[in-house]
């Protein structure tokens, strides 16, 4: 097996790895309410939002192949043959993607101890974009695009994580709104069978649409890699079984269940009821929709929080723990420069042994790092059995709850 | 460097109000047309509340739809087309 070959498949076992990262990252955008009000319970709701990933990512049959070119200039999008696309030499590109990815692995597996929901977008593109300045320098990054449309780090990255919470909360919050508005006076019976429906059908569209963004960026990632040593050469179409592998990670990760973000996200925030369930999912999928549209790149992660903000400040009389969202708002800040920081560490360590070698000894940290995070989370176990348990506003996050032995 | 930079901001900005009108109208409007269907059929008049909160049901059920289709489209690199109401599925304009 030549070191090129090596390379490639540490690549793509890193890429699945990220994917699965970035699925049970996610499950909480789209469950968290439904399961803290009871409308699903916890076990069903994964299940749903995993099968919902899984036809999501199947759906996308665009290729994403760009999605780095989002932070890096990696890809020249005008070329007409895979060969003359790339800017940067083959093993070059696959030392930077494979320290971004473990960039991005990092910060997932570490905010998720945390039970901090942060973007898995921003994990990945913080990473590359440190490998990035650790191989090429500051030029090899796009940070504001050519001006034509929203791009690079400011325009990808930037901008919408300071607007997506905004837009979010302030429909969610309207949303919330007028439905308690207009139910009032409603008997309970009425609205709690009804608003349950509703959310679990709004819950499972965010969930569709997660699988058709997010699962794209991996296939994106994975078939450059192959682009650049040379063992795909279509710019049109991605591999079959990149494809089928990226669905099967992303819903096997939201199948795990993030327990604690979804714990942070329906617990810790706000005290959720159906309709305010509804009317975040509702704004959640709007916006994700909207954006998408409109060629607005947001984060799920953001737009989901914004919304369960938004419906908390638009109750009458409920309650906002702003101390969790300020430890979330900090988390945001972090993730970009921190996943850099880890991408350019690794980039940097592997270089020190060249390609082959280096890609082990990238691997080998890794899989320490990841395993370390692992054992650390089973002292405080969260899962399906304790996730809705009442928020003990004293105790630091994660809010592991009391009495949860094993 | 600053040009592009306000010129990525302007462009953000341009995208952003539609985003917020259209999320507002879909991510706001419908849920409270949700509302109002549920607040129809548990008004005690069963004919006339259950025939308005249908109507009403239709509403969301052709914002869910509009939505479904656009998540299949754009993950075909399609566009989704509303100018004829039925929405229909488009190429995405380069």
């Amino acid at each position: 097996m030549s070191a090129e070959t090596l390379t490639l498949v540490l690549v793509v076992v890193t890429a699945l790895g990220f994917d699965f990262t970035n699925g049970f990252h996610d499950t909480g955008n789209a469950m968290a309410t439904s399961i803290a009000t009871g409308a699903l319970k916890p076990r069903v709701a994964v299940a749903i939002s995993a099968v919902m990933n899984l036809v999501g990512a199947f759906l996308s049959v665009s290729v994403a192949l760009t999605v780095t070119n989002a932070v890096v200039k990696t890809f020249d999008s005008s070329a007409t043959s895979a060969t003359d696309a790339l800017t940067v030499p083959g093993d070059v590109l696959l030392a930077i993607v494979l320290a971004g990815l473990i960039g991005g692995i990092v910060w997932n597996m570490l905010t998720w101890l945390l039970g901090l929901p942060s973007s898995s977008s921003h994990a990945l593109f913080g990473g590359l974009i440190g490998a990035t300045i650790a191989s090429l320098g500051w030029n090899g990054v796009n940070w504001v695009g050519d001006g034509t449309q929203p791009d690079g780090v400011v325009g990808k990255i930037l901008l919408p994580a300071v607007a997506s919470p905004l837009v979010a909360g302030l429909v969610a919050g309207t949303g919330t709104w007028l439905i308690y508005r207009i139910i009032v006076g409603v008997a309970a019976r009425f609205t709690e069978s009804g608003f349950r429906w509703g959310q679990v059908g709004t819950a499972s569209l965010v969930s569709l649409a997660h699988g058709t963004n997010d699962a794209q960026k991996t296939m994106g990632v994975i078939t450059l890699a192959l682009i650049a040593t040379g063992r795909w050469t279509s710019l049109t179409s991605i591999p079959f079984w990149v494809k089928l592998s990226c669905a099967v990670a992303i819903a096997a990760g939201t199948y795990i269940g993030g327990w604690r973000i979804i714990r942070t996200l329906g617990k810790g925030l706000v005290e959720i009821e159906s309709p305010q369930g509804v009317a975040a999912e509702s704004a959640s999928a709007a916006v994700i929709l909207a954006s998408s549209h409109l060629g607005f790149a947001l984060s799920t992660t953001h737009v989901a929080t914004g919304s369960i903000l938004g419906t908390g400040l638009g109750k009458p009389g409920a309650e906002v723990r702003w101390g969790v969202a300020g430890r979330m708002g900090v988390g945001w800040l972090l993730t970009l420069p921190a996943a850099a920081i880890v991408g350019a560490a690794m980039w940097g360590l592997g270089n020190l042994f060249g390609l082959a070698v280096g890609s082990i000894v990238e691997f080998a940290v890794l899989a320490v790092v990841a395993g370390y995070l692992f054992t650390r989370s089973r002292r405080t176990p969260v899962g399906a059995h304790n996730v809705n348990d009442e928020w003990e506003s004293t105790t630091a996050s994660p809010n592991t709850p009391t009495g949860a032995a094993v | 460097m600053s040009d592009a930079f306000g010129q990525d901001v302007r462009l953000a900005l341009d995208a952003l109000w539609k985003v917020l009108l259209a999320s507002l109208i879909l991510g706001a409007g419908l849920p409270a047309v949700f509302a109002l269907a549920i607040r129809s059929l548990a008004s005690g008049r069963v004919i006339i509340g259950r025939a308005v909160a249908g109507v009403l049901l239709l509403v969301v059920a052709y914002g869910v739809v509009s939505g479904l289709l656009f998540i299949v489209a754009s993950g075909q690199g399609k566009d989704v087309s509303f100018t004829h109401v039925i929405p229909q599925i488009t190429e995405k304009p380069a």
